[in-house]
């Protein structure tokens, strides 16, 4: 992992088309404004790892007739 | 075309049922090829559907029209993020939602933080995040169904 310091309004470029910019610090809280095309999906990482976790779950649903009577 | 399915054995599915995910499902990025596969035998789309992978038979995910069990599901997200579907101003979108049936069928959730959206006019599809604070990703639904089925059946 490249790791980079920075300080407050500074900003790194991923890309050409992505700015990061430490916005606030705040003991052990970091503020980013990240400014990308509307087109790079950006997620809090903990959200993103649920749907993963949450699709790969749902993979290994059951009951297959449960779910029939369950609309009769 | 000839697919292997997780539940329903062999079935003959024309090449105008396969949906391509560009990108996959979220955390199962590497398949792309998918096929909706009615859990009634009555193409009911008023119930529960498998969306059957046709590169890997394991892989099938039950999905639901969250209209069914929810009024007003509108997830939030950037047109932008539907890009890979094709032109969603004018594209006729079908959006499904997922869920997790456990053993224990009344622990059963859907999944309204990240709708799947279908493309009907090319079949193309992706799953995206909504933004919508309010939708969580393990929403409990199995008595919301059962009660909506009580009243359809009175």
């Amino acid at each position: 992992m490249l790791a980079l310091s920075r300080k407050k309004d500074e900003s790194i470029i991923i890309n050409d088309d992505i700015e990061i910019t430490i916005i606030e610090v705040k003991g052990d809280q970091v503020k980013l404004g990240i400014t990308a095309p509307k087109s790079i999906p950006i997620y809090r990482k903990e959200v993103y790892i649920q749907i993963q976790e949450a699709n790969k779950e749902a993979a290994k649903s059951i009951d297959v007739k449960g779910l029939d009577n369950l609309f009769k | 075309m000839q697919v292997k399915t997780k539940w329903f054995g062999t079935l003959e599915i024309g090449e105008d049922k396969i949906i391509t995910f560009e990108k996959g499902l979220i955390g199962l990025g590497e398949f792309k090829k998918y096929t909706i596969v009615f859990n009634t035998e009555k193409s009911d789309t008023e119930t529960i559907m498998w969306l059957q992978s046709l590169e890997d038979e394991n892989i099938a995910i039950p999905v639901i029209n969250p209209d069914i069990f929810l009024t007003g599901y509108d997830p939030i997200v950037e047109d932008e993020l539907l890009e890979s579907v094709g032109n969603v101003k004018t594209a006729e979108l079908l959006v499904l939602v997922t869920l997790t049936v456990p053993s224990d069928i009344t622990k059963m959730t859907s999944n309204l933080k990240a709708p799947i959206i279908i493309n009907t006019d090319n079949l193309k599809a992706c799953q995206v995040i909504a933004n919508n604070q309010e939708y969580i990703v393990k929403y409990p639904i199995y008595d919301i169904i059962k009660q909506n089925s009580k009243k359809g059946g009175e």
